[in-house]
């Protein structure tokens, strides 16, 4: 799992854990040669992300990964570090893993804070309530999005590309739904 | 569409679960993980842990109790008590915290809020709001509403929001602990008067009560000693909910 500070990386450990896995923590792009999966973690916002990658040039290491087929899960903000880029920080060039722009929800409230459901539009993925703490999200056009979920406007809330899969939501927070969603990419990592 | 979210609080002193009477008078209510570990499996959809002795003896909310409960649930946990700069939540954070309230130092330091939001966003940072009713205005108060700041608690939400807060975690002095109903007026104001959410805090009593807070605008209610001494499960209060009308998470 990637290690930028900042973030919740404490709670996910514990989530992986128990859901059967085992993480570490990484931070330099050399520690990147040898993973079996990666995990990357919602930090503050993408632009914070983004920025971080470039400082310690983890840019092109990870898209190595990706391009290695190797699984990689981004979540939160590191899901919406995997789009072509974000409204939150327009002139920063996202990952450019799924196609789409990340856009500002303009929901009842903001931050989108709590339990929402979440539906799938593929038979691969069961449908569920799972929590979500977030003021950006990515489109539900993408064509990767294999579920959405609505607050205001539709938008992604799961999307997949081979072996890259990103969620809005916190798995690791997520009760029941988020544990099994863990235990799959856990069984996607090492089958 | 969004659920409205009951919320468990456990109120820590000295590594135990502690509720007293508007503030004072703390008495014993068992373990933090027990409880967390209880509710977290009756379907809380979020737990607060608050050191209530944290600011008064001038340090941060317990990290081990932290880790305890935190590796223990699969909700969100908020973290309140003493937090007294960014280095604070980053302690907070890697001992399993998911969002960190804060109430003493914003109010001291009000350009704080900003530098957390610009760190850590604002999903992470909860505004705890500590408000009694004087005169008809909103007056504010900190270190565990032992200090009255002498500002309008309202004013200071809408400061704080547009300083980076993401969610108010709004407790009625007056009523905290009482078990006579939440402040319903209160609860209406803010949450009309802010963007960011309103979880709601102080005088839970039955399972009505907190369908008259989420009704009143409150996007989460939250209860304590109702949950502590057994007078209510989280269950029969989401079931009373639904009934209502509300969008809940199932159990």
């Amino acid at each position: 799992m990637l290690s930028l500070g900042a973030t919740n990386s404490a709670s996910i450990v514990q989530a992986i854990r128990r859901a059967g896995g085992d993480s570490y923590l990484i931070e330099r792009s050399q520690q990147l040669t040898d993973v079996e999966s990666l995990v990357i973690p919602g930090v503050a916002n993408v632009r914070f992300l983004l920025s971080a990658l470039d400082e310690r040039s983890l840019r092109i290491p990870i898209l190595r990964v990706i391009d290695g087929g190797i699984p990689v899960l981004g979540i939160c903000a590191g899901f919406q570090a995997l789009f072509h880029r974000s409204d939150e920080a327009p002139l920063v060039k996202g990952l450019g893993v799924f196609d789409g722009v990340v856009i500002q929800l303009r929901g009842p409230k903001s931050p989108h804070t709590g339990w929402n459901w979440v539906e799938s539009v593929c038979s691969s993925i069961e449908c569920g309530w799972a929590y979500f703490a977030h003021s950006f999200a990515p489109p539900a056009q993408s064509p990767q999005t294999i579920a959405t979920t609505e607050h205001g406007v539709l938008f992604t809330s799961i999307a997949r590309r081979g072996n890259v899969l990103g969620v809005q939501f916190h798995p690791e927070r997520s009760g029941r739904y988020g544990a099994q969603f863990l235990e799959n990419f856990i069984a996607m990592c090492t089958g | 569409m969004l659920a409205k979210r009951i919320v468990a609080c456990l109120d820590i002193s000295n590594g135990r679960v502690v509720k007293g009477l508007r503030f004072e008078n703390l008495r014993d209510m068992g373990d933090p993980v027990e409880r967390a570990r209880r509710y977290c499996e009756e379907g809380i959809d979020e737990l607060v842990m608050l050191d209530v002795s944290a600011t008064l003896q001038g340090r941060i909310a317990s990290l081990e109790t932290v880790y305890r409960i935190s590796r223990n649930i699969d909700v969100p946990l908020i973290v309140g008590g003493g937090v007294r700069d960014e280095a604070d939540v980053l302690r907070l954070l890697d001992a399993g915290a998911d969002k960190v309230a804060v109430n003493t130092t914003a109010v001291n330091d009000p350009l704080c809020l900003q530098r957390l939001y610009e760190r850590y966003g604002s999903q992470c940072i909860v505004l705890s709001v500590d408000a009694r009713e004087v005169e008809g205005q909103y007056e504010l108060a900190t270190h565990s509403a032992t200090v009255r700041v002498g500002r309008n608690a309202l004013d200071w939400a809408r400061e704080a929001q547009d300083l980076g807060a993401g969610e108010v975690l709004l407790t009625s002095i007056e009523r905290d602990g009482t078990q006579a109903g939440y402040d319903l007026k209160l609860i209406s104001d803010f949450s009309r008067a802010l963007t960011i959410p309103v979880v709601a805090s102080g005088g839970a009593v039955d399972a009505d009560s907190f369908a008259k807070a989420l009704i009143a605008g409150a996007d989460g209610a939250l209860g304590a000693s109702v949950f502590h001494n057994g007078a209510l499960t989280i269950p029969a209060v989401k079931r009373h909910c639904k009934q209502r009308g509300l969008e809940i998470r199932p159990c």
